[in-house]
């Protein structure tokens, strides 16, 4: 496992390995999520900081509750989170990247297009 | 985890001590834990963690007031040891058994055990019910050692050094268990080593040992709060020596200087905030304890 950076709050960093999970389609969109302890025990985290985590997916609007049956997957969070990221991708790093292309002189031309 | 009246505490100790002869190895130590946490109790060897634990339990005559779940450990040992669930350092598990053998053999002698719990965590293990102690390896050992004590019934479990000797795959198979079966919001778990990093994200509560007093007992949340560390370049090195704090060390990319309460402004610009590590904070307050008594934790 990746150990944890010491910057960002390490509920922040389970939020965003959680949610590039769900941007792979890990749990599907409908299906419920992994229980706190079952993630918990899995990255060896208090449950406390699973919680927040949690808390914080759900309040991203990527969760839902159902009834006595626990966090699921909301229908449409791959879709948001796409949006997100490409959100950021436009907003931050395409300028940063922009600047950096420019400046070594790179065309759209001298790029690899072929996956 | 400051002291107080809490009639929810499981342990409360106020003003703790215990010496052996004229050697002090306890000193006024006054902590509580609350249901729910999971509580590291770090030092290094000699720190004192296995004599609190062992005053924890009753095996050792104390000064000042201590409660464990309600009850004088000395006092009320027997009652006390039924509603616990404790793993001492030295636990040895009869190597001739078959591990069915051992869970018959607990739920006779003790009444809050449950056979059908134990048999349910053996199997979530490599272990099977048919084994014998002597054929599995140390690691396994161990495993089975908690599943036989997290079927008790109890609100508090006490593991002294539970994975000293083990090799990461086991230590990471012991605690995922230990998580996943035991911490339910409800029972805690007090926990000793010296392994510091392995655990730090683990837990929710922190008392730091050193000589046999008490350097530090806060949430890992108040911790955060208290403590700010700043990465930093190397041009910015003296500005923060000169801001006194607790500890300079190196990290990836460069500097880090770790203090007690929010750095002056000026200086704090001069740096990123880090999460401060255990560790770092560990090295910080054994090395110079001075710096917490007279702040009076």
């Amino acid at each position: 496992m990746e150990p944890w950076d010491h910057q960002l709050p390490i509920y922040q960093q389970l939020a965003d390995r959680l949610a590039a999970r769900l941007l792979d389609g890990e749990p599907a969109e409908g299906t419920p999520m992994p229980s706190v302890r079952a993630l918990a025990g899995n990255y060896l985290l208090n449950p406390l900081t699973v919680s927040r985590a949690l808390q914080a997916l759900d309040e991203d609007g990527l969760l839902e509750h159902r009834r006595g049956l626990g966090l699921f997957v909301r229908p449409g969070a791959r879709d948001r989170l796409r949006q997100a990221a490409r959100a950021r991708f436009l907003g931050q790093e395409w300028p940063a990247l922009r600047q950096r292309l420019q400046r070594l002189g790179i065309t759209d031309h001298d790029l690899d297009w072929t996956a | 985890m400051t002291p107080t009246d809490d009639k929810a505490a499981l342990i409360q100790a106020r003003g703790l001590g215990l010496h052996y002869g004229a050697k002090r190895a306890l000193d006024d130590l006054s902590f509580s834990v609350a249901p729910g946490r999971v509580v590291g109790l770090l030092g290094h060897n000699g720190a004192g963690k296995t004599s609190l634990m062992k005053a924890l339990v009753g095996l050792h005559a104390v000064d000042g007031e201590l409660r464990v779940l309600g009850l004088d450990p000395r006092r009320d040992r027997v009652a006390l040891l039924q509603q616990l669930a404790y793993i001492p350092d030295v636990a040895i598990l009869p190597g001739w058994a078959k591990v069915s053998q051992l869970i018959t053999l607990v739920a006779g002698l003790h009444p809050k055990f449950s056979a059908e719990r134990a048999r349910a965590l053996i199997r979530r293990t490599s272990v099977g019910l048919g084994d014998t102690v002597k054929h599995l390896s140390k690691g396994m050992v161990v495993q089975v050692h908690l599943a036989l004590v997290a079927a008790i019934d109890a609100k508090l479990m006490i593991l002294d050094e539970p994975t000293l000797g083990l090799d990461v795959l086991s230590r990471k198979a012991f605690y995922e268990l230990l998580i996943d079966e035991w911490c339910d919001g409800e029972r805690s778990v007090l926990i000793s080593t010296h392994q510091v990093e392995e655990i730090e994200t683990l837990l929710s509560d922190v008392l730091m040992l050193n000589e046999g007093r008490l350097v530090l007992g806060l949430s890992l949340e108040d911790i955060d709060r208290r403590f700010v560390a700043l990465g930093h370049d190397p041009a910015a090195a003296d500005a923060m020596a000169a801001a006194h704090p607790l500890l300079r060390y190196r990290v990836q990319g460069g500097s880090a200087a770790l203090f007690d309460g929010a750095p002056p402004p000026e200086v704090a610009a001069l740096g990123q905030r880090l999460r401060p590590s255990l560790v770092d904070l560990f090295v910080a307050l054994t090395r110079r304890p001075e710096i917490n008594r007279t702040q009076g934790l």
